[in-house]
């Protein structure tokens, strides 16, 4: 009971913190110089035509007029048009998000699957050979800027060994199987055409791997920094003392005492590489929210950039209210109320 | 030539590239294998065909792949049956017959098309695969400078006054759903482009209206323009879209969504696949109606979004992609190094101005923009992009008709520079001018460098000011907002643009302000007059030399200082055949084909 009413209030908490956030948005990103309007409307453009965009956009209104249409708009799933491409943005969202998200989440179960490990191996080696393979490992993953890294794995798996597809999200000589939901591989899935989602992993694993590389570097220095702390505590002295096995210990009390700080952590990666991972899909063609909203931004066209903030703020939301109530679960000390 | 001395020239090729270390051992043996194996797929062909004189002459597998449209001639034949008034322009038009099995191409675009609308944008991604779903009038793509020849019109006339226009459709021309592409639908699109006003309409918009179009018949389209302009085949270059399709499809927008990702052409190619910003599947109409005019044609091609020059580079070289646009001069060492790739470096119309604001001190002395014209350093630009550039030798692109050679440009002459500077109240320099360029864009800061460097030796500063394009956009709108020097690149494939666009000062001296194409604000009477009167001009020899006038009254005026004009860098796959430069950053996929037998020969 306490819990869903904490739940309902989170929720709510939703409201006032996205209409801050698009009141930000929407007054920064008019508030920019330069005009979107001669820039949609192409060179040689007629005064006329000028002033009919203008019209067509709202932009002829009062400044929060402009802010309340567009809002009243939203709430009835209207997000408005691209004035660049005359899409309109909740379609375009729902063309996008999806590369995304399936992107990021294959993204996090690499760093997760390889970072815990990682992280528990350095922790129980302190200072030896593992322990510091890892640690160049993390530092390496932490410094190599993330194009400089996409490109050298185009070079080395398309180019040169041609084991895996430079970009895109399919192959270019196949046809595009059939979408249903819009996420491609889970359509292919869907389709049970195994052959169609083979090709589609093959084109995941590349960006997936190197947005994953940063995670894998956090998760597992900071895990091991846990995991140290955890193993230095009175309580595990104890348990070993009763002759408890090493391997229990480690993976039945350690690991869930630990991952308190890994989720947290781990909470704000997802949230951030569901709407930064720009540099990752302008490498690989992605064509995913990171990249949709940086055209949309460089142009000024303020609809796609008010429709992704939106989106990607209210997933931050509902990723940090789902790593508070994982905390719940990692440590049944912790409350809601 | 026989199809034996055919492959026997091909093995010749393979084996002369070979000995000359152009291709590896394996290659030669792979490309021989593929000769031999065709050889005995064509004998399996020719047992099991009937055996008939025809089938003899083009015995390839494309024949059973219904490659070889029979009718492969209709607009020609039509246009050479139909009599040619006096006065009336013919357009001819050639095909050949195909011969080898059609394949897909994959073509790596480095700019996404979001729309293919034929009335909406005119980015260079959507005019190309645009013209291949939608016929349009004319054709442009036979070579640079570009051509007019016939597509949908077969002829037209123009009063003298170029006021009135007549325009002769084919009668073969048929839509992907059957029906014939006829006068109504030609009144229907282009009234559909000037109702949506969308950039696709700018150059239509200041010459016609909604009652401009007519249609006395079926297949004759008649246009009355508002004021007269004597460029009209350049700038009907919308596509022609099927007036039924796109009213089933109106949507409350004129179908404006629904043509986004679908069409409603009558072109060689039609839509397979649109997936919005990642890749844009086309396949070829087999039994299209004017014809395919290479040996052979594509089977369909694939449009896929690849951004990124390096990315471009490795799908090249790895033979995920056929074609690349939009490369950089950077690629090309690499790119030339590969055995089945090569290169097509052509300089077009993108031209780069550092364009000066002729209302705002110092650029506003006619003077101290000499001073700048013979103080740029052009060759060090060219050896900056390693020798990528070419300087500008007039004012406008060598390749635009009707450019004037001896009109002459500019070089760099400090001694000319430094007496024009005597002559300003700025003689001994102590400004500091202000240059704006596209943020990220080196090639631009560069010429900043080079501004900074060579103006310093006067004791002038440049402040380099790189700013987002929007940013840019809105600075020029009036001459207050701009600053004294912007660098802007521009191109148009009418002649009389380059002069209406850039230097006609009603379109940027008007309440709205003007646009990048305007930024140098000049105001000149005489000049206005002059590019009114060449724009209603018929008569050839006249608009000549109203051309040259024009072409010395802005080198005389120096309202901007023309650099160069930027290449246009494609990298191919050898086996892709037919390419034809057209002044275009991409390609004309129509007259395309592969053939895998050259895969391993760089043309010559």
């Amino acid at each position: 009971m306490r819990l869903r009413y904490y739940i309902v209030r989170r929720v709510l908490l939703f409201i006032p913190v996205l209409i801050g956030l698009s009141v930000i948005t929407f007054v920064i990103s008019h508030m920019v110089p330069g005009d979107p309007v001669g820039l949609a409307a192409g060179p040689g453009a007629t005064p006329q035509q000028l002033d009919a965009l203008r019209r067509s956009y709202g932009m002829d209104k009062p400044f929060p007029l402009q802010y309340l249409q567009y809002m009243l708009n939203a709430l009835h799933g209207d997000f408005g048009r691209s004035m660049m491409s005359g899409h309109s943005v909740w379609d375009d969202l729902r063309a996008f998000f999806p590369n995304t998200l399936e992107l990021v989440v294959l993204a996090m179960l690499i760093a997760l699957v390889i970072g815990i490990p990682l992280g528990i191996v350095s922790a129980v080696w302190r200072d030896k050979w593992p322990d510091q393979l890892s640690r160049i490992f993390a530092l390496g993953s932490i410094s190599m800027p993330a194009f400089w890294l996409a490109i050298v794995l185009q070079l080395v798996l398309s180019m040169t060994l041609h084991v895996l597809p430079v970009g895109g999200i399919y192959d270019s000589r196949s046809t595009m199987p059939t979408l249903h939901t819009g996420f491609l591989l889970v359509d292919t899935l869907l389709n049970a055409d195994p052959a169609a989602f083979g090709l589609a992993l093959q084109h995941t694993i590349l960006p997936a791997v190197t947005l994953a590389l940063g995670p894998i570097a956090f998760i597992m220095r900071i895990l091991r920094a846990d995991v140290l702390e955890t193993l230095s505590s009175d309580w595990v002295k104890m348990v070993r003392a009763n002759g408890m096995p090493e391997r229990v210990i480690l993976f039945k009390y350690v690991l869930k005492n630990s991952l308190i700080a890994t989720v947290s952590v781990f909470g704000f990666i997802v949230g951030y590489s569901l709407g930064g991972s720009v540099v990752i899909e302008t490498v690989f063609d992605w064509p995913g929210v990171g990249l949709y909203a940086v055209h949309s931004a460089i142009a000024l066209d303020f609809q796609p950039v008010m429709g992704v903030t939106l989106l990607i703020g209210l997933l931050f939301l509902v990723v940090n209210l789902a790593t508070d109530l994982t905390y719940g679960v990692l440590d049944p000390r912790i409350r809601y109320g | 030539m026989s199809l034996d001395a055919e492959k026997h020239e091909r093995l010749s090729e393979l084996f002369s590239a070979y000995c000359r270390g152009r291709i590896s051992r394996r290659d030669f043996v792979r490309g021989a294998a593929a000769i031999g194996g065709l050889t005995a797929l064509q004998a399996l062909l020719t047992a099991c065909a009937a055996p008939s004189p025809a089938t003899s002459a083009a015995p390839t597998s494309a024949a059973a792949a219904g490659a070889a449209p029979t009718s492969a001639a209709p607009t020609a034949a039509a246009a050479a049956a139909t009599p040619v008034p006096p006065g009336a322009t013919q357009l001819t038009a050639t095909q050949a017959p195909s011969k080898l099995a059609p394949q897909r191409l994959v073509y790596a675009g480095g700019q996404d098309a979001p729309t293919i609308d034929p009335s909406d944008r005119t980015d260079y991604s959507i005019g190309a695969l645009s013209m291949q779903v939608y016929d349009r009038l004319f054709r442009y793509e036979g070579g640079w400078p570009q051509p007019i020849d016939p597509c949908l019109c077969t002829k037209y006339e123009a009063s003298p006054d170029g006021k009135e226009w007549t325009l002769h459709l084919t009668d073969t021309a048929k839509f992907h759903d059957g029906s014939p592409v006829t006068a109504e639908a030609v009144q229907f699109s282009i009234n559909r482009t000037l109702q949506l006003q969308k950039p696709q309409a700018n150059s239509l918009l200041p010459i016609m209206n909604a009652q401009s179009v007519q249609t006395p018949d079926q297949y004759t389209v008649k246009i009355t323009l508002t004021q007269p302009y004597s460029e009209l085949p350049r700038v009907l270059v919308q596509g022609i879209m099927n007036p039924k399709l796109v009213k089933d499809n109106d949507g409350g927008d004129n179908g404006a969504t629904w043509l986004q990702s679908h069409e409603a052409g009558s072109g060689p190619f039609t839509i397979k696949n649109w997936t919005v910003g990642s890749a844009y599947e086309l396949d070829a109409v087999p039994e299209y109606w004017q014809g395919w005019p290479g040996a052979s044609r594509l089977a369909g091609f694939t449009w896929k979004i690849v951004r990124e020059n390096t990315s471009q580079r490795i799908g090249l070289i790895s033979k995920e992609f056929d074609v690349a646009d939009t490369l950089s001069a950077d690629d090309l060492p690499q790119l030339d190094a590969q055995p089945h790739l090569n290169s097509a470096v052509n300089y077009g119309i993108l031209t780069g101005y550092t364009k000066l604001n002729d209302q705002k001190e110092p650029t506003n002395n006619a003077d101290f923009r000499h001073f700048l014209a013979y103080a740029f350093d052009y060759e060090a630009f060219k050896q900056v992009v390693n020798g990528y550039a070419q300087i500008l030798t007039g004012v406008i692109p060598q390749g635009i008709p009707y450019f004037d050679a001896s009109v002459g440009g500019f070089k760099t002459d400090l001694d000319q520079a430094k007496q024009y500077l005597a002559k300003t109240p700025w003689a001994n320099g102590g400004l500091t001018l202000d240059y704006v360029y596209v943020t990220g864009l080196s090639f631009e800061k560069q010429i900043g460098e080079i501004w900074l460097s060579q103006l310093s030796k006067f004791n002038i500063n440049v402040n380099l000011i790189p700013k987002v394009w929007p940013d840019i956009v809105a600075g020029c709108k009036t001459p207050d907002s701009s600053p004294n020097m912007n660098m802007i690149f521009t191109g148009y494939n009418v002649t009389d643009q380059w002069f209406f666009y850039q230097w006609y000062s009603p379109n940027w001296d008007r309440q709205t302000g003007g646009d990048f194409n305007t930024c140098s604000f000049t105001k000149d009477p005489n000049f206005n007059g002059l590019v009114e009167k060449v724009r209603a001009t018929t008569d050839e020899t006249e608009k000549k030399n109203l051309y040259r006038d024009l072409q010395t009254m802005i080198h005389n005026q120096v309202p901007d200082i023309p650099i160069y004009v930027q290449p246009n860098i494609l990298g191919f796959a050898n086996r892709v055949q037919g390419y034809k430069y057209f002044g275009a950053i991409s390609v004309d996929f129509w007259r395309l084909w592969l053939d895998d037998s050259k895969a391993m020969v760089k043309p010559s």
